[in-house]
């Protein structure tokens, strides 16, 4: 059921060699076709100077360090024959310059790192001429995403229903499955920030999370999680979007001190959702 | 073979050596830092190399690239530790050819070379496995407090000397006429020359067209000067006879200052970096944090980050920290960048980062910066003398008081770009990324 992306272009001697030596996760692109669904994932190196360029044109900030501008994740809905459809297409897709432009760029909620006040304090006496913050944004990259939907596709709607999670608990044949990462950031070595797109295909449904994380050291944890879920063969399509967030100190209170992996745990997102209280959630559907 | 030259064997096939050895080391590294100065004085031809952040089989590649120490004279600006796998095998193996060939490396300090740093971004962690204690993270944080804060090349040649093809193709090569120097000469993946850049041709071409196109192009058939990142325009760099003071050193090829991170509003000459106490930990502010932390940027003057603590800083200060202090260049390291290295503002700042595939998943290339010896005759540095004036020498200075078109008084470089080594597989994350049933 797995097709495949069409071959590459012919490269030269050299860059086949280049392309054979990639130790990277550079991915062309894969995608499977699963009960009127074509899922798609694309995994390449992070942008270049150039397309950073046009990202930071684009957006108004600069983009993360680490920023897979090329990745994305997809859930679209197709034809019998796998094709898409011409009436009321419908697609959902993870990238990260959309991601990025949700992005606060007023500056408005910015945090600062945990010394900032110390550190400004002696940059008052020492250079009272360097006021500007320069580009004031929220440098976090906190980012309330849940995708971009084809624009005039059938919309989501509020629900009651919620994903159900026992029949994702079952162990049913995974038949596809990634983890597309859209990007990421050390903030300067005062914590990070990570957006990545995990999804899993079974024969009857697919669930996608998009979780995005952040630690900010001595200040705040933060994650905000979507999850779509597809039920094939009702074409059911449910979005919940969840934020999470709690003070450093209070997090770091959760975690069992007795752990001598504590900043590996911090640097896993997986490991430090069930330390951070939810502190809002909704769903939505749409059936197509 | 001595002890040292064993330990070092055996950490150049990535396995520790016993902690009381690591301790043995560390005092003997101190001994020899402690000797050195803030700004280290480096003679070229150096190979200069940005981060490499414990990505062990990545830095065995930058020396089959690069040469071997004590073949190749190395330069290393920090950021040995943390994030990869095997920081401890890394620092230490740089650590021991320190020792070993003191006059053969130059190790400056990053601000991962620091004791609150490490704690949080693995090398800690990754001492306490491999050790079962903390003690050989203690001995490493001491030897950091004696790392320099900078270094500055000196006696660098203005041109490099053009790399030939060995393959006879030179469909994107431009094989210079012998009398046209070759500023900038990029050698990409394989060792295929990417280009090569006379002074005269850098002063003419304008960066906005000149960046790089997708990695898997690099060395096949892209547009010619694929790969150089900000590229030279014309841009002013002091070079001039009348700047230099008592302590920047006047050379023909003119200092480089390497330095982990960029400039201080606090410091205006490399002379102030030379006043400051450094053998301590990293502090929150001040000028040693600034060398190591702070960033270029495309503004006027100084600015804040907007993190809230940390400098960026313009191209104006560049040029007239350049000026004053008669450098023709600074390298610094400290930023991830896609093509390896990125010159910027005319050329007169250009960021080297050795770390390719950044965290085994960015996909980056990595590049280290070479500069050559000055060839000419005249070679001068001491205070007192009477400067000689070689026949490139005169030309350049003419041309630089003849006003109007300046040309630009660079050092030659030649980057290497070199991508990660093929991995063995141990500990490493999978290209394919394992199924689960996450929720």
């Amino acid at each position: 059921m797995t097709s495949m992306p069409p071959p590459p272009p012919a490269f030269s001697a050299v860059a086949r060699e280049v392309q054979a030596v990639m130790p990277t996760a550079v991915d062309a692109g894969k995608s499977i076709t699963v009960s009127g669904f074509k899922i798609t994932t694309r995994k390449l190196p992070i942008l270049n100077a150039q397309e950073i360029d046009a990202m930071t044109e684009k957006l108004g900030i600069a983009p993360p360090e680490m920023i897979f501008g090329n990745n994305i994740v997809s859930i679209e809905k197709v034809g019998a024959d796998g094709g898409a459809v011409a009436e009321n297409p419908w697609k959902i897709e993870f990238n990260a310059l959309d991601a990025l432009d949700l992005v606060d760029k007023t500056g408005n909620d910015m945090l600062k790192v945990a010394y900032s006040s110390a550190w400004q304090k002696q940059r008052e006496k020492m250079h009272e001429g360097i006021k500007e913050v320069v580009k004031p944004f929220d440098w976090t990259y906190s980012t309330n995403y849940q995708g971009s939907i084809t624009p005039g596709a059938k919309p989501f709607e509020p629900t009651e229903d919620q994903i159900p999670l026992d029949k994702l608990r079952r162990q049913d044949p995974i038949l596809f499955f990634d983890d597309v990462m859209l990007y990421e950031d050390e903030l300067a070595d005062n914590g990070m920030s990570i957006l990545s797109v995990k999804i899993r295909v079974m024969p009857a449904r697919l669930l996608l999370l998009a979780r995005f994380y952040m630690r900010l050291d001595d200040v705040v944890f933060r994650i905000r999680d979507t999850r779509v879920f597809v039920e094939f063969a009702e074409g059911l399509v449910l979005r919940e979007y969840q934020e999470r967030e709690d003070s450093y100190d209070n997090v770091r209170q959760k975690i069992p001190p007795y752990r001598d992996d504590i900043p590996a745990i911090m640097r896993d997102p997986n490991q430090m959702a069930e330390y951070l209280p939810l502190r809002s959630v909704t769903v939505e559907k749409v059936v197509l | 073979m001595s002890d040292l030259d064993k330990a070092i064997e055996q950490l150049r096939q990535c396995r520790p050596i016993p902690e009381l050895q690591v301790r043995e080391i560390c005092f003997k590294a101190r001994e020899i830092l402690i000797e050195e100065a803030n700004v280290q004085i480096v003679d070229a031809p150096v190979t200069i190399c940005g981060d490499i952040h414990g990505q062990f089989h990545d830095l065995m590649e930058l020396f089959r690239v690069g040469g071997d120490c004590p073949d190749t004279n190395y330069l290393f600006m920090g950021d040995f530790v943390d994030r990869g796998f095997y920081s401890l095998e890394s620092f230490l193996l740089l650590l021991c050819l320190k020792v070993r060939y003191p006059d053969r490396i130059t190790l400056i300090r990053g601000n991962h070379e620091s004791r609150q740093i490490t704690t949080v971004y693995g090398f800690y962690d990754e001492c306490i496995r491999k050790y079962g204690s903390a003690n050989v993270w203690r001995y490493c944080c001491d030897v950091f407090d004696y790392l320099a804060l900078g270094a500055l090349v000196i006696g660098a040649g203005s041109s490099v000397q053009p790399t030939r093809s060995t393959d006879g193709e030179d469909a994107e090569t431009k094989i210079r006429e012998a009398e046209d120097e070759v500023e900038i000469e990029v050698i990409g993946l394989g060792g295929v020359i990417t280009r090569q850049m006379s002074r005269r041709d850098a002063g003419m071409i304008n960066s906005a067209n000149l960046t790089p196109s997708a990695l898997p192009h690099l060395s096949s058939s892209g547009p010619a000067g694929a790969l150089l990142t900000g590229v030279p325009g014309t841009g002013a760099s002091g070079n001039s006879r009348g700047t230099s003071t008592p302590n920047a050193p006047t050379n023909t090829g003119g200092a480089v200052l390497c330095v982990h991170g960029g400039l201080s509003p606090l410091i205006d000459s490399v002379d102030k970096i030379r006043l400051l106490d450094r053998k301590q930990e990293v502090p929150h502010d001040g000028a040693m944090c600034d060398l190591l932390w702070s960033d270029p940027e495309e503004i006027d003057g100084w600015g804040l980050s907007p993190r809230g603590a940390g400098f960026l800083f313009g191209a104006d200060i560049v040029k007239q920290f350049n000026h004053l202090n008669n450098l023709t260049l600074i390298a610094r390291a400290h930023q991830l960048v896609m093509e390896g290295f990125k010159e910027m503002f005319d050329s007169s700042i250009v960021t080297v980062w050795s770390a390719p595939n950044y965290c085994y998943r960015c996909g980056n290339v990595a590049a280290i910066l070479e500069l050559g010896e000055d060839n000419s005759n005249a070679v001068l540095r001491s205070g007192g003398e009477e400067m000689l004036f070689n026949r490139e020498n005169t030309r350049r200075l003419a041309s630089t008081y003849m006003g109007g078109s300046m040309k630009r008084g660079g050092p030659g470089r030649r980057y290497r770009v070199f991508e990660a080594a093929a991995q063995d597989s141990r500990g490493m994350p999978s290209k394919k990324p394992m199924p689960y049933y996450f929720l």
